[in-house]
């Protein structure tokens, strides 16, 4: 593990058993899990690189105890750190050694589902698919939809203001949520949002989607629901160098179309996806593109023929358009598996997460293709191109020794690129622990300040999931302090009027 | 009263670090279009951010536009419609309903006080679309946050706190927006007759539909007592309920037939297009039935959000029990209410009622002294107000920066 964590507390450790005797007073039964076996699956979350046992699992099933969990930590100066299902892909949810593992996966009730007002009021611990199949029989879903819907929940996709292939059109998770219930560390329960489109006064609802379990646990939320479009269809064409996939990508945009999703494979994720689930992707061409129109079919069938003609002009060599839902479907589940697909062809991969501005796509693409030389490693990329969110997987065999250093050095080359490029981090994974580290290639020490601050404001002695986001921690005190320049003189050279 | 004329991003750090040593609130200005909003500020320093307004730049292949805060929203919007581009979050002209100068109003001021239009329901507000900012905090530390992309999860969110914070937090330099391809045909479907809760209905079965519906609004007969602009031609008959479709020419049409046959039962709909249609939303969006030089523009006016299906049922009753005139938009989901004038402008009857169905209220337009005798923002729960007093304290812990703008007390 490259990554340094915040030194456990061994006065923390020494009070272990009475830490959970406490919690068991709070959450009785099976709820607190301290056996170092039945602890196991709770070590890693997707960033399974990092693996840490934590002091002890608890699992609430009442905002109450929640609340009441959180006190007891607070009073006693125990960090927390919240866990949905864990698919975290970088490190949000990864447990501390003095710190409790809060799960919220006993919250998997949807408490109210409203049609007139488009919205659902869910607990967390209920997954992202859940919902969307939850309100399938009227006709609507819930639009964001990360590739591992089926596994993650609504608390962890706030915690990571997820996306997925449809958050081009429909916005991510911040974009569609509209109110939860959270719990400080303090134990206070605040209701932010309701089912209104609208909160009142500070954004608060906006601050806590992406705050990675740092700022509060959220116990309900209340998100909006769409009716599915009429229909949906999907192209699937195929390039002989990615750089024109790329051009189609911006040409797209630039003519107005927002598809319903727009993803490019290169090859190596072409063929690890065809051999695993045989979509009937052509495999002699550089970089797939599968553009999905959605609406009524009129609109549909439209769109369809002015991308197609787009592509052309770009150099497609093979063009193919969905005539069922089966098809479309199947066009699609080469993309969806595509990171189990390339499980398959190495031992261990990386995924990273950078975003770019669209039109620097290629430049993108040679800088990875260079970076793979450089450290001698295998890479596959996809990407959710309409949004210039790229997914590089870094291929490389952990046991092989200095491999898995090698792929995180070239993973933060990729990111580093990225910035350069005009762009961030992450677009939709988080930063965790995995690009913590990183976060001074984009921001400055004033502008992390800022943040940190904010931090202060929910959780001011930092013991909601410390070591994660933020490469160095400060105390609130010293972050606050407000320096005061040049005196008293006001105002010097400024003109007035 | 000294106005401080900044001329770029340096000089608003130099002030603001002079503010706090000399312990001067400043009042954040872009062309002040909007100071007759909110609590009057506790001071009589200004600082002007309107010539801090050039284009950085615009790339309308990306649909990302970066622009220094104090451009002027007419420049602004000439130039994304010079390529057929424009807000997707429709923000509100609001000269006509506080009676300022139209033709004014800077993008600052239109992040800052975050009032989007029509198409929210459907694409968001302000928060939705700022993606990044560089801002100078109360701490007189320049900082940035977001990015220039549309996807970023890089650190906290702190544009989506900054949009709608009406200068209370940071003061914006420079701002990094996501524009939007105008739609090539527009048709907004007409239903005439309809009581607002039956118009409620009608629109959320409308919301409900397939059939993308980017606006939603309804005009009680009352809206047209001024028979004011644009709206004038659509009151012949009484109360309309107005259902907009946008896109390209066929799906339009094909949803706009479609979306009439579904609400065949609230009646047969007429139908407007394209310029007439945009006019009709322009005056919906700026809410032209309360302007300020109406027949109702003594009136103090209340903007209300609430769940929308609630929205018919609680502006009718509001209208009845205060003799006040409503207007609804997104659904159902935002009512202006133009109330007649009482020593708190029924502040605590609205509230009151509010709690009920977990909507807010914000006087968007109120005399000097009535805005400083109520709260003009939705007052909050004790939990949420000592929250977001920290959240403030956290940005600008000396309160220089548009002190007692959000709060009746101030907090310090
Ligand atoms: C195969 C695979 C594919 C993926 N595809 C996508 C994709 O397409 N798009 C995408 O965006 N992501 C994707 N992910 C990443 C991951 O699934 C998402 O980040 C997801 O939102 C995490 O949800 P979770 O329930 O597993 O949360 P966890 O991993 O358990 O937690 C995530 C973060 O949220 C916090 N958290 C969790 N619950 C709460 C709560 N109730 N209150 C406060 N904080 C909480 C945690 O502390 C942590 O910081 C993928 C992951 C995998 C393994
Ligand atoms: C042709 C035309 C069309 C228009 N169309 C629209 C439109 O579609 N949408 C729209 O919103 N407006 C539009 N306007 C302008 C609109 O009516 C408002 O006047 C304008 O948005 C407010 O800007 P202002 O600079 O006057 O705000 P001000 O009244 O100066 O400020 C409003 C609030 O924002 C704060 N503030 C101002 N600047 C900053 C800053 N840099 N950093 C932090 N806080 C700040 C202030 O403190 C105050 O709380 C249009 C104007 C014209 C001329």
């Amino acid at each position: 593990m490259s990554i340094m964590m915040p030194v456990p507390d061994q006065a923390i450790l020494d009070r272990r058993s009475s830490i959970v005797a406490a919690l068991r007073a709070i959450v009785p039964g099976e709820g607190v899990i301290d056996s170092a076996a039945e602890m196991q699956p709770y070590e890693s979350d997707g960033l399974t690189a990092y693996r840490q046992p934590p002091m002890v699992v608890v699992l609430p099933d009442t905002t109450e105890q929640v609340s009441r969990v959180l006190r007891y930590c607070h009073d006693n100066g125990i960090k927390v750190v919240p866990r949905g299902a864990g698919t975290s892909l970088s490190g949000g949810a990864l447990p501390l050694a003095d710190g409790v593992l809060l799960g919220m996966g006993k919250f998997k009730r949807i408490r109210d589902i409203d049609y007139e007002n488009r919205t659902v009021v869910t607990e967390p611990g209920v997954t992202n698919l859940a919902i969307s199949q939850a309100v399938a029989h009227e006709g609507f879903y819930y639009a964001p939809d990360p590739s591992s819907q089926i596994a993650c929940t609504i608390g962890g996709n706030i915690g990571e203001n997820s996306g997925g292939v449809h958050c081009l059109k429909y916005g991510m998770t911040t974009n569609n949520v509209l109110g939860c219930e959270i719990v400080l560390i303090s134990g206070e329960i605040l209701r932010v949002g309701s089912k209104a489109p609208e909160q009142a006064g500070y954004d608060l609802m906006g601050i806590i989607t992406g705050s990675e379990g740092l700022l509060g646990v959220v116990t309900e939320v209340t998100v909006r629901i769409l009716k599915k479009p009429e229909t949906a269809r999907a192209l699937m064409i195929g390039f002989p160098q990615v750089e024109a996939s790329g051009e189609c990508v911006a040409r797209v945009i630039g003519a107005g179309i927002i598809p319903g999703g727009m993803e490019i494979m290169d090859k190596p994720a072409i063929h690890a996806a065809e051999a695993f689930v045989h979509a009937g992707y052509p495999l002699d061409v550089e970089a797939l593109l599968i553009v999905e129109l959605d609406g009524p079919a009129v609109e549909v069938d439209e769109l369809i023929l002015r991308v197609e003609k787009i592509a052309r002009d770009c150099g497609a060599t093979t063009l193919q358009i969905s005539n069922s839902e089966q098809e479309r479907l199947l066009f699609w589940a080469g993309r969806k598996a595509a990171f189990p697909a390339v499980g398959r062809i190495s031992p261990d991969y990386l995924c990273m997460d950078g975003t770019i501005p669209r039109g620097k796509l290629p430049q993108a693409l040679a800088r990875i293709r260079e970076l793979s030389e450089k450290y001698g490693l295998g890479v596959a990329n996809v990407f959710h191109a309409g949004d210039g969110n790229l997914h590089p997987l870094i291929l490389y065999d952990a046991n092989k020794p200095g491999e898995m250093d090698k792929a995180e050095a070239f993973g933060a080359d990729i990111l580093r690129a990225c910035v350069e490029f005009g762009g961030v981090l992450t677009g939709e994974h988080g930063v965790g622990v995995e690009k913590r580290d990183l976060m001074p290639e984009m921001f400055s020490d004033i502008d992390l300040a800022q943040q940190m601050r904010l931090k202060c404001a929910f959780d001011p002695q930092g013991l909601l999931n410390p070591g994660k986001v933020f490469p160095t921690l400060h105390r609130c005190a010293e972050l606050g302090r407000v320096h005061v320049h040049g005196g008293k003189l006001a105002f010097p050279d400024l003109p007035r009027f | 009263m000294d106005i401080l004329k900044i001329r770029d991003a340096k000089d608003v750090e130099q002030a603001v670090q002079a503010a706090i040593a000399a312990e001067q609130p400043l009042e954040i200005v872009g062309h002040g279009t909007k100071r007759a909003v909110g609590q009057p500020t506790a001071t009589n320093a200004v600082l002007d951010l309107s010539a801090l307004n050039g284009v950085t730049s615009y790339e309308p292949n990306e649909l990302i536009l970066t622009v220094e805060a104090g451009a002027p929203m007419a420049d602004i919007k000439s130039l994304i419609d010079s390529k057929n581009q424009e807000f997707d979050f429709e923000p509100m002209d609001t000269s006509a309903l506080l009676g300022t100068a139209s033709l004014s109003g800077t993008i600052g001021g239109t992040i800052a006080a975050g009032l989007a239009g029509p198409r929210r329901i459907k694409s968001g507000g302000a928060r939705d679309h700022l993606l990044g900012v560089a801002a100078v905090s109360g701490f007189g530390e320049s900082f940035k946050a977001g990015g220039r992309v549309v996807k970023n999860v890089t650190g906290y969110d702190l544009c989506k706190l900054i949009a709608g914070s009406w200068g209370t937090l940071a003061v914006m330099t420079e701002v990094t927006l996501k524009v939007m391809p105008k739609a090539e045909h527009e048709v907004t479907l007409v239903l005439h007759g309809l009581d607002d809760v039956a118009a409620n209905r009608a629109m959320s079965a409308a919301l409900g539909s397939s059939f993308d519906v980017s606006g939603a609004a309804h005009l009680p007969q009352s809206a047209f007592r001024g028979a004011i602009g644009a709206l004038a031609s659509l009151g012949s008959q009484g109360s309309v309920t107005l259902l907009r479709l946008e896109g390209i020419g066929a799906s339009v049409t094909h949803r706009a037939n479609s979306l009439t046959a579904a609400l065949a039962s609230f009646g047969k709909a007429d139908r407007c297009e394209d310029t007439a249609s945009q006019a009709v939303w322009v005056a919906i969006r700026d809410v032209t039935p309360f302007a300020a030089s109406g027949p109702l523009g003594a009136w103090p006016v209340w903007r209300i959000v609430c769940p929308p299906a609630s929205g018919g049922a609680f502006g009718r009753e509001l209208a009845r029990e205060t003799g006040g005139d409503v207007i609804y938009d997104w659904g159902g989901g935002l009512i202006w209410a133009a109330l007649p004038p009482s020593a708190d402008a029924h502040a605590g009857h609205l509230r009151a009622k509010l709690a009920a169905i977990e909507g807010h209220a914000t006087l968007i337009r109120g005399s000097d002294p009535l805005r400083r005798a109520i709260d003009v923002f939705h007052p909050h729960s004790d939990g949420v107000a000592a929250l977001n007093r920290r959240v403030k304290s956290s940005f600008d812990p000396r309160d220089i920066l548009n002190r007692g703008r959000m709060t009746l007390v101030p907090p310090i």
